[in-house]
């Protein structure tokens, strides 16, 4: 598969972020790197999360208590924040995930209506 | 658990080296890996700072940006040491004088009394327009009269002040004493702190004689012993036992050390105070019944008043105009001190103005010195919100050093300007220093940053920006705002000034006031009788002194008084009308009026006093012979223009004179007035003292310096009575200095904020000029290149200071007579100053200009062309 160019990468949809990041920290704790190269690789490079806004998201979620963190060692041996889900996190990533199916289903009535195609 | 910055920084630092290693991995070089990795995660300030909103609030984020704006304010202001230290100085003084003046100013007029539920307690005065006495107090009679009549007050207390000498304390001496009837205590709503107060079982004149002593004699005369309750002390000719202690409280209406009951003064108990409806000497406090108001208990005391009046119409002089009013007790006291603190305020408040306004300039002057800077900073992206912060830091920085110093400065403020007020008011004597003056300085030093952070003007973001410009530009919006402040500190520092003059020129009349006799060689000592006993063995007494102190070495004449001038002013009671044998008040005017003096022989040979007809007294004008008296000039004069008083007859119409005596004039002396200093025409009949018995005053005549004698009077005066008080010893001069020192207080007060404010109003306008002279080196160059003199420069630039001061001064009288207008309906008793004061102050004014802008003038005058050509 080619790697997508730039312009064809997706901005990602406000509030979606945090729940593509609570669903990368569903598989195990991950530091920050690996959650931006994590949610990068599931999309098949289509979403690029900046640093400037995952960082900050993810303290954004560790202060409302959905994550925790401590300090680790990466296996490149280098010194790192691991975040994992809290038990809060995991209730608000199912809570997500319904809100996202709602709003994924209710836009594709809009764009596909029945019996249009 | 909040991350700290160390924790985002590793974060970060983690997150870039996993990135070089994957790099690596993938065959990139070290090098270029670490360059890819910074470039991929973008600005690491701003990523950071966005991961530190998440945990800290914005205004955390606004303080602690402002923490480091103070930080670079406080190393940018270092650079300008000079500037920074005039601005805090010039802040300081203004900070402080404001605190201290607040300060006594709460302490004084608005603290609470703490007499008990003092809003019902007020204090009734009588007073005589007509005569000109603004408080007459009562007498028994009308006391008795007010107390029956009254409902709208539930009690009276009375308070009258006598003299007492009072022995059991160490050495005997006079001191001032209240007598009060038993309910004055309670009352006035205060306690005792050791012992009991006096009671109605204290009254009449069978009961046991009691005294109280007052706090602060007390704890300073008697070390707050707490066995003197029960001891026996004499008071004139009885005794009393000490039964309590009397709590802190303002000493009024007399600052006494011991407050007696009524059987302790044998003249209370006599006929004249008793019957006697003109022997006014009472003071009456009164508390309102329980639903009446202040309002309601003025017109019932007016009511009942009137009624008295016309009852006993024979009693009260159609010309007196007699009045009754009644204040709450608390504005009664503070009202001496109400104008004067006011206007001390008022000063503070116009130096804090001048203040401010000479900062607003320095800060001006430098906002524009550093605009390429800002205008730098802004091209670089600072919104105009961050370049206000950080004028706004270096201006707290300012003020805030401003405020501490000012704060430091407010102790010893404080303590003058107490010491000051107390002149006024005692309550002054206990003001401190309290918190209040922290939150004043600090909250004048807010206002002044905030006020001057928005001074200066931001860089416009459109338009030229002064990236290019190197020098200092000065628009003419902004030179308008210089000279604005500038005009503005003249006029008010003129205010000042002139005040300022108006009160010296006052104190120079006063002091330069010829008394019409002999000051500087007079010593004058109160050398009291026995209140009441006017026996001839004190006669005796006098004329003994006289002769013993006359054969000291160094005195050159001796003579006994009854009036020390200045001194005794108001102790003597008012003036009392007399009638002479061949003069006539026309129809409807009153007997003549004039002061009672009693003197010895020598007494006008004493005070220097040129006897201008007849003769002296002698020591033949003694009880048994002929009763005579001596009439000052302006006696003789008002009542016979032709000059023939000598030898007519004269007796006082007083009916508390009893029945008329007639006496003969013997001699006319030259007036001169003892109880004004500002000498009016003073109509005296003087006494022989061994006809009348009372005196108690010894005056001196000394050779060399009078105070010299003072041990030897002492010694003199004990030989002959070992318990016999002998007190206050000064020269007539230093009486008289004494008398005036609330004047000199006042004028050295104005003065000194006036001085301030010149001080800082001529920084002020030399720092404008030198400001604009230093903005215009360019343009100097050129007109000396072609042909301007420097002399002309000069000329031009001294003349700019002139147009600044001329419009200031304008601007303050202007203003200074509207305020006064304004301030005339509020505060009682002002006055404008005469032509004399304000020239004086327009020309120190003029001349203190002249001197700062000699400076900056200067320096346009040597400015060097090819340099100032060169410069741009």
């Amino acid at each position: 598969m080619a790697k997508p160019r730039d312009d064809q990468r997706l901005d990602l949809l406000q509030g979606t972020l945090d729940m593509l990041i609570l669903r990368t920290l569903q598989w195990g704790p991950q530091h920050g790197h690996g959650i931006g190269q994590a949610i990068r690789a599931q999309s098949d490079d289509l979403l690029k999360v900046e640093t400037g806004s995952l960082y900050p998201a993810m303290h954004r979620l560790e202060k409302r208590g959905w994550l925790k963190s401590e300090w680790g060692v990466s296996e490149a041996n280098q010194r790192a924040k691991y975040y994992q889900l809290t038990a809060a996190g995991k209730a608000q990533l199912t809570r997500e995930r319904d809100r996202w199916s709602q709003l994924v289903g209710a836009i594709g009535r809009i764009m596909n209506p029945a019996g249009s195609e | 658990m909040r991350p700290d910055d160390r924790d985002l920084d590793d974060e970060i630092r983690g997150h870039l080296a996993i990135e070089t290693q994957v790099r690596i991995e993938r065959g990139e070089s070290p090098e270029a890996a670490r360059l890819a990795a910074l470039r991929e995660f973008g600005y690491v300030p701003a990523a950071r700072d966005s991961m530190r909103r998440v945990w800290y609030s914005r205004w955390l984020n606004v303080a602690e940006a402002l923490v480091q704006d103070i930080r670079v304010g406080a190393r940018s202001l270092m650079r300008a040491k000079g500037m920074a230290a005039t601005v805090v100085i010039t802040l300081a003084l203004g900070i402080g004088a404001n605190a201290a003046i607040f300060s006594v100013v709460r302490g004084v007029l608005l603290r609470p009394l703490v007499n008990r539920d003092e809003a019902t307690l007020i204090y009734i005065r009588q007073s005589a327009p007509g005569l000109g006495a603004s408080n007459l107090t009562f007498s028994v009679p009308e006391i008795a009269d007010l107390k029956a009549r009254v409902t709208t007050l539930s009690s009276f207390g009375d308070f009258s002040t006598v003299a007492f000498t009072l022995v059991g304390f160490g050495e005997a001496r006079v001191v001032q004493a209240g007598v009060v009837s038993g309910s004055f205590f309670e009352v006035m709503g205060l306690r005792p702190v050791l012992g009991r107060l006096l009671n109605e079982g204290d009254d009449g004149p069978s009961a046991a004689g009691v005294a109280v002593l007052t706090h602060r004699f007390w704890t300073t005369s008697l070390n707050s012993d707490p066995s003197v309750i029960g001891k026996s002390i004499g008071l004139g000719s009885r005794t009393a036992t000490v039964i309590g202690v009397l709590e802190p409280s303002v000493p009024y209406p007399a600052d006494t050390e011991i407050i007696a009951n009524i059987v302790t003064s044998p003249h209370h108990l006599g006929a004249t105070m008793v019957a006697g409806r003109t022997h006014r000497m009472t003071e009456l406090f009164g508390r309102l019944a329980p639903g009446a108001t202040l309002e309601a208990a003025r017109g019932e005391l007016e009511s009942i008043h009137r009624a008295m009046v016309s009852e006993h119409s024979d009693s009260y002089s159609a010309k007196a105009g007699m009045q009754i009013t009644a204040t709450p007790l608390r504005d009664q006291i503070t009202s001496p001190a109400r104008t004067i603190l006011l206007l001390l305020l008022a000063s503070a408040g116009v130096v804090f103005i001048i203040a401010c306004s000479n900062v607003a300039n320095l800060i001006l002057a430098r906002s524009i010195r550093r605009e390429g800077e800002l205008a730098v900073r802004a091209a670089l992206g600072a919104s105009r919100g961050a370049l206000r912060r950080t004028l706004l830091a270096e201006s707290l920085v300012l003020c805030g050093a401003g405020a501490v110093l000012g704060v430091l400065l407010a102790r010893p403020f404080v303590a003058a300007v107490s010491s000051f007020a107390a002149r006024f008011s005692v309550r002054a004597l206990d003001v401190v220093v309290d918190g209040s003056v922290l939150w004043i300085g600090a909250g004048l030093a807010m206002a002044a940053a905030v006020l001057l952070a928005y001074v200066p003007r931001l860089p416009s973001a459109h338009g030229p920006t002064g990236l290019a410009a190197t020098g200092v530009r000065l628009t003419p919006g902004t030179n308008r705002r210089l000279r604005l402040f500038a005009t503005a500190q003249i006029a008010l520092s003129f205010v000042l000034l002139a005040g300022a003059g108006m009160l010296v020129a006052t104190l120079v009349a006063l002091q330069s006031e010829g008394p019409g006799f002999e000051m500087r060689q007079v010593l004058a000592l109160d050398v009291p009788a026995p209140l009441g006993d006017y026996g001839t063995k004190v006669i005796d007494f006098y004329q003994e002194v006289t002769r013993r102190v006359g054969e000291l070495p160094g005195v050159n004449a001796v003579a006994v008084g009854s009036f020390v001038p200045w001194r005794d002013h108001g102790s003597f009671g008012p003036s009392v009308p007399f009638a002479v044998e061949g003069y006539t008040p026309a129809n409807g005017e009153e007997d003549p009026r004039a002061r009672l003096r009693i003197v010895s022989p020598r007494f006008f040979e004493v005070l220097g006093v040129p006897l201008v007809a007849g003769r002296q007294f002698t020591e033949d004008d003694r009880r048994g012979s002929e009763a005579v008296v001596i009439v000052s000039q302006s006696v003789a004069q008002r009542l016979f223009p032709n000059g023939e008083a000598l030898n007519r007859t004269m007796w006082w119409t007083d009916p508390y004179f009893g029945k008329p005596v007639p006496r003969r004039v013997v001699g006319i002396v030259e007036d001169i007035d003892d109880e004004n200093v500002v000498r009016a025409p003073a109509m005296m009949v003087y006494h022989p003292f061994q006809q009348m018995g009372v005196a108690g005053r010894v005056f001196v005549h000394a050779s060399g310096d009078p105070y010299a004698l003072v041990p030897a009077v002492k010694r003199v005066v004990r030989e002959l009575a070992p318990n016999q008080p002998v007190e206050r010893a000064a020269t007539l001069e230093d009486v008289r200095a004494e008398v005036l020192t609330p004047e000199r207080l006042n004028a050295f007060v104005i003065a000194g904020f006036a001085g301030v404010a010149l001080l800082i109003a001529m920084v002020g306008v030399a720092g404008v000029l030198a400001f604009g002279v230093s903005a215009r080196t360019r343009e100097f160059g050129v007109r000396l290149a072609i042909g301007s003199t420097p002399r002309s420069l000069l000329m031009s630039v001294l003349s700019e200071g002139m147009a600044i001061v001329s419009v200031g001064i304008a601007a303050g009288i202007a203003g200074g007579y509207a305020c006064a207008g304004i301030a005339a309906g509020y505060v009682a008793g002002i006055e404008l100053p005469g032509m004399l004061p304000l020239a004086a102050a327009a020309a120190v004014l003029g001349g203190a200009a002249v001197l700062a802008s000699l400076m900056p003038a200067a320096r346009a005058s040597r400015v060097d062309v090819l340099q100032a050509l060169r410069s741009e």
